[in-house]
């Protein structure tokens, strides 16, 4: 199928490239150069920003500084709301990282013509279109939850896994490996279906059809970076607080 | 589309650097200007709170002041004027007194010169009878 319409295309806007990849080799390692060089891009972009921001705090904010501290606003409540007002301070950083990240992922992804910049092989995506990137990202969420029990809860954190009844025992050990992986692959499959989706809409129809599409991608993403840093906090909040706490369900 | 590879740490190290970079310049500045404001608010609020209390407080004292001097201002003109009444009665018993007095005084002398009056009138009426009985009779007549 993605053969044939490869085929079929010869627009140089629209190719459907899945699995085609840059790569870099590091010693004996292989890495994936285009996701690198897109993360790159969004770290700079945020750094640039953050510096903007915080070049010159008054009290009274204005421009760049009133958008970030909106920003931070945001991210803050969002961590308040889920981790609580005692202990949530901490976690500001990773969470709003993780949001931060993947929502300025995405929206490169979504926004800037990236199919204008050749590479010798594959093509400049979303970071987050990549599994590998969403992996990594769910993983550091793991650990991070981890941490935040074990240092909240020290070996009592175990008590969690038998906490209501030791029949859950297999499942309360399965979550831990649920959790990562519905995390990964929602955030992966969201943006690269969208990424597809449009793809393959502007394959067919090259003008004007695509764009509720791509407004409705926008909006995914958007709606997918908040999910992805409010289950990471939903996460941390239930592995500090203890069992029976099972209110945060998957979007 | 599943190709797991050298990517996959990399990217988390190059997250977990993001954010301890982001920490020192996004979010501790900020959250440090976020804070350093609300207290700046709330202390400012707390001191415009006390000030109103005390302006309250002083308007309270000043409205009891004025309720104070209106209550006496009050009485005062209360007591001037039963005063006045006092003292203007009191004048006019006085002068009524005083008139009648004089009325009576008036009247003695009245009466007394009345007297007096008809004592002489009495004593010209009989030396008038006398001289018109002398010259009606003759004087041999009545000197008999």
């Amino acid at each position: 199928m993605l053969n044939f319409l490869s085929a079929v295309s010869s627009l140089p806007l629209a190719k459907i490239e899945v699995g085609h990849h840059l790569y870099w080799q590091l010693g004996n390692l292989k890495i994936h150069g285009q996701v690198f060089l897109t993360s790159w891009f969004v770290i700079g972009l945020l750094v640039i920003a953050s510096l903007a921001a915080t070049r010159n705090i008054r009290r009274i904010p204005a421009g760049i500084q009133n958008f970030m501290e909106y920003a931070l606003e945001f991210i803050r409540d969002l961590a308040k709301n889920q981790i609580g007002e005692k202990d949530y301070r901490p976690w500001v950083p990773f969470i709003g990282t993780l949001f931060l990240f993947i929502f300025v992922s995405n929206w490169s992804g979504a926004l800037i013509p990236w199919k204008l910049i050749r590479l010798p092989e594959g093509e400049l995506a979303a970071p987050t279109n990549d599994i590998n990137t969403t992996v990594a990202l769910a993983l550091l969420t793991s650990l991070a939850y981890f941490y935040a029990g074990f240092s909240k809860r020290g070996l009592g954190y175990f008590k969690k896994y038998i906490e209501p009844t030791p029949i859950l025992l297999p499942i309360a050990i399965l979550e831990d490996f649920t959790k990562p992986l519905s995390l990964s692959f929602r955030l992966f499959g969201n943006i690269l279906a969208d990424e597809l989706v449009v793809t393959v809409l502007v394959l067919l129809v090259p003008l004007f059809v695509p764009l509720p599409i791509m407004a409705l991608g926008l909006f995914t993403s958007a709606i997918q970076a908040l999910v992805f840093a409010t289950l990471a906090a939903a996460y941390i909040h239930e592995a500090m607080a203890g069992h029976g706490d099972e209110g945060h369900e998957e979007h | 589309m599943f190709d797991f590879d050298a990517t996959l740490p990399l990217m988390a190290v190059q997250f977990l650097l993001l954010a301890a970079l982001l920490n020192v310049v996004f979010y501790k500045p900020l959250t440090k200007a976020i804070d350093e404001r609300d207290d700046y608010i709330r202390n400012n609020d707390l001191g415009a709170r006390d000030r109103l209390a005390k302006a309250e407080l002083l308007t309270k004292q000043y409205e009891e002041q004025l309720a104070e001097a209106r209550r006496q201002s009050q009485a005062l003109i209360a007591n001037a004027q039963a005063d006045a009444q006092k003292i203007g009665a009191q004048k006019i018993a006085e002068a009524q007194q005083e008139a009648q007095s004089k009325r009576e005084q008036a009247a003695k002398e009245i009466e007394q010169q009345k007297q007096e009056a008809m004592q002489s009138l009495e004593q010209q009426v009989d030396a008038l009878s006398r001289q018109i009985l002398e010259k009606i009779l003759g004087a041999q007549l009545v000197n008999r």
